[in-house]
């Protein structure tokens, strides 16, 4: 079993709170995640047993969304939002400049397992483009200096 | 019921069903009411993905989708229109945008919808200049399927399929938007026993099944309609054949047996027909006790000559047959006709067993056992207890249905028999103590009726010629009797006639003649099954 116990009995409160319990599969898959990281198959099956689906329906699940990784990463994972109105205010530039100031590529992580850089759509800060999201938190009305600087500072 | 105007055209349609499932269950989708569609399959449940079933229908300011839009009392719907085309191409053209101009090496191609309503409803040029998507085009999901990930539409067919007709559910859409794949959960594999139908549904080429996959192209087949032989329920299919050779069995839509599905296993049953192991021509076992080829008529005279012996010298009672389900319901009744102009009664059935399923496989791996039953042909047991007892000097014996394991120790007891005459497709041990082989016609080289569990008479025909010189049982039993002298085995053999008369001894099968079942049978008269 990957998932502990104390996961599961969340799970299954999460559960008790939808009309159907299936409405609880996303809420599932972040408390999985936030445990583990990411979500690998094993956690996957553990999942899809909890809800009575199949494994194949859980995994359609977690690689529709952007925000639920199967593969293991860095410590960070840092996301350059790269939609269009973040593209228009420098996002393009400022995700290759991370990228250089790294020394990886996008979707890559680093060699010393810190940061594993990526890029999303909207994440809906628009207004405060270009903007990035390191873990949960939202840095917005980014410029090239000050980002590297934030990722400078993780652990 | 409902009415409604499709094209102007009233139609009558069955309550609390949608458009395309209506027309379809009057069997006039596709025949007669054109409204092309990917995702949607009869069979299997509504996905409204693919969205080129729109259609358009007065009083909807929007074009709607057939498959999905539930049909209603005075519903006017048009198919034809201008803005349906225009819509039918928007989608086309969307399908092709990340399509690989793959035909010249796809399989599907001659028999593939993209390529069907391209060239109906495509533009002729792509207005994208981005690459395509490059995929995976060699995925091997299982043991029986290879996966072109590129050529794939999306339609989830084989997504649906998997979960509902097996309900093994292997498969899932993986991704979202532009980057979504069909794929199977990482580390497994599409493995069930109705894994091939997939690459039937899957309107592309993006499935394939790795025993038929560039094999051939499909528009060098003759897609011949028969019944499969792997079991009782006689599942409707195409043989698929060219150079006289039979290259696929696909399944043929019957509702009342098989809906549109076979088994893997029935599948490629097909490949017995054209193996190694054919009996080729007659054998006859010489002084020295081995078995050397001879002519038909030596060995035709031969078995005459054993059974006239034996019955002179103890009564026809010694004389006995043991009935293969694999015959044909002509075969069977010839064999029944012989019997009884011998004036024995000592006969029986071998019945293969196997696993059956709660989908189409039967236990009884034989199309013809209810034939074989309904023509009198009781169970093998008394007759072998009876050899063994020493009480049968000829035995007839039609197939090997004896090897089965249920059967165990046949080869023995058939060793007590003065002499065995053999008419088989295959070779197998049962010649070990045959004393006369006769080679006969696989159900893909012959005219004849099968009758399936459920009491279905359904029609075979000749989809190849065997390389060799071999009849059917039948008239391979026709010519016996015929060296025998019996009465009313002169002349040519008429399978038709046969077919005919089998009603005329055997009431149930009056009107259920070769000629008068039809491409999707008939049931047995007064045949509640
Ligand atoms: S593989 Fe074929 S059947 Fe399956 S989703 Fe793709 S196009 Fe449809
Ligand atoms: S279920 Fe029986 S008849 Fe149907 S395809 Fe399989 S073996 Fe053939
Ligand atoms: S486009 Fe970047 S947050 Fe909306
Ligand atoms: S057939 Fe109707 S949307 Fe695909």
């Amino acid at each position: 079993m990957v998932i502990s116990e104390a996961v599961r009995e969340r799970i299954e409160a999460a559960k008790a709170r939808f009309p159907q319990p299936r409405g609880a599969l996303l809420a599932a898959l972040h408390l999985v995640q936030e445990e583990l990281g990411h979500i690998p198959p094993e956690a996957e099956r553990e999942v899809a047993d909890l809800f009575g689906l199949r494994p194949v329906e859980v995994h359609e699940v977690v690689s529709f969304y952007n925000m639920f990784h199967s593969e293991s990463g860095g410590r960070h994972r840092v996301y350059v939002c790269t939609n269009l109105p973040c593209s228009l205010r420098g996002a393009r530039t400022l995700l290759r400049h991370l990228e250089s100031h790294l020394g990886i590529r996008c979707g890559q992580t680093t060699p010393d397992g810190r940061i594993t850089l990526g890029h999303e759509e909207c994440l809906g800060a628009c207004a405060y483009a270009p903007m990035m999201r390191v873990d949960r938190t939202y840095h917005e009305d980014l410029d090239p200096e000050r980002a590297v600087r934030i990722l400078d500072e993780l652990e | 019921m409902p009415r409604i105007t499709v094209d102007g055209r009233d139609y009558e349609v069955p309550e609390g069903r949608t458009l395309l499932q209506a027309l379809d269950d009057l069997g006039v989708l596709m025949n007669g009411v054109e409204i092309p569609h990917y995702c949607w399959h009869p069979k299997l449940s509504i996905d409204g993905s693919c969205r080129l079933c729109q259609v358009e229908i007065e009083g909807q300011p929007k074009l709607q989708i057939a498959c999905n839009t539930p049909v209603q009392d005075g519903m006017v719907v048009y198919t034809r229109t201008e803005r349906v085309r225009r819509a039918r191409e928007g989608v086309m053209e969307l399908l092709l945008v990340n399509h690989p101009l793959d035909c010249p090496i796809c399989d599907q191609a001659g028999e593939c919808k993209l390529q069907d309503y391209a060239f109906e409803y495509g533009v002729p040029r792509s207005r994208t200049r981005e690459p395509r998507r490059a995929l995976k085009k060699r995925v091997d999901l299982g043991p029986t399927i290879v996966f072109d990930q590129e050529r794939c539409i999306l339609c989830r067919r084989c997504v649906r399929f998997c979960r509902e007709v097996p309900g093994t559910g292997e498969l899932g859409v993986f991704g979202r938007g532009d980057r979504s794949v069909v794929d199977v959960f990482p580390g497994e594999e599409l493995r069930n026993d109705y894994s091939m139908n997939v690459a039937d549904i899957c309107p592309v080429g993006a499935l394939t099944t790795r025993d038929f996959r560039f094999r051939i192209r499909v528009w060098f087949l003759k897609e011949i309609p028969g019944v499969c032989t792997g079991c009782s329920r006689g599942c409707n299919i195409h043989l698929g054949t060219a150079y006289n050779r039979v290259y696929r069995y696909t399944p043929r839509r019957n509702d009342e047996v098989n809906e549109t599905w076979i088994c893997d296993e029935g599948r490629l049953s097909y490949k017995a027909i054209g193996a190694p192991d054919r009996i080729r021509e007659p054998w006859l076992r010489s002084a020295r006790g081995v078995l050397e080829p001879a002519t038909e008529s030596d060995a035709l005279g031969r078995a005459a000559d054993r059974i006239r012996t034996a019955a002179e010298a103890h009564g026809p009672g010694v004389v006995a047959a043991l009935a293969s389900p694999h015959a044909t319901n002509e075969d069977l009744f010839v064999l029944r006709r012989l019997l009884a102009a011998l004036g024995t009664e000592v006969h029986g059935m071998a019945v293969p067993r196997g696993r059956g399923d709660e989908i189409l496989l039967r236990e009884e791996r034989a199309p013809n056992v209810a034939g074989g039953r309904a023509l009198g042909f009781g169970e093998a047991e008394p007759v072998l207890d009876r050899i063994r007892g020493g009480g049968v000097s000829v035995l007839l014996v039609l197939g090997h249905d004896l090897l089965d394991p249920r059967y165990e120790g046949a080869l023995d007891a058939l060793r007590r028999c003065e002499s065995v005459i053999l008419l088989d497709t295959h070779h197998s041990e049962l010649e070990r103590a045959a004393e006369i082989v006769l080679p006969v016609r696989h159900a893909a080289e012959k005219l004849g009726t099968f009758t399936n569990f459920a009491g279905r008479v359904q029609r075979i025909e000749p989809a190849v010629e065997p390389p060799f010189l071999a009849l059917s049982d039948g008239e391979t039993l026709h010519r016996l009797g015929r060296t025998l002298g019996l009465a009313g085995f002169a002349g040519v053999y008429d399978v038709r006639a046969i077919s005919r008369a089998i009603g005329s001894e055997f009431p149930a099968f009056a009107g259920r003649d070769v000629d008068a079942v039809g491409p999707l049978g008939l049931p047995l008269a007064g045949d509640p099954a």
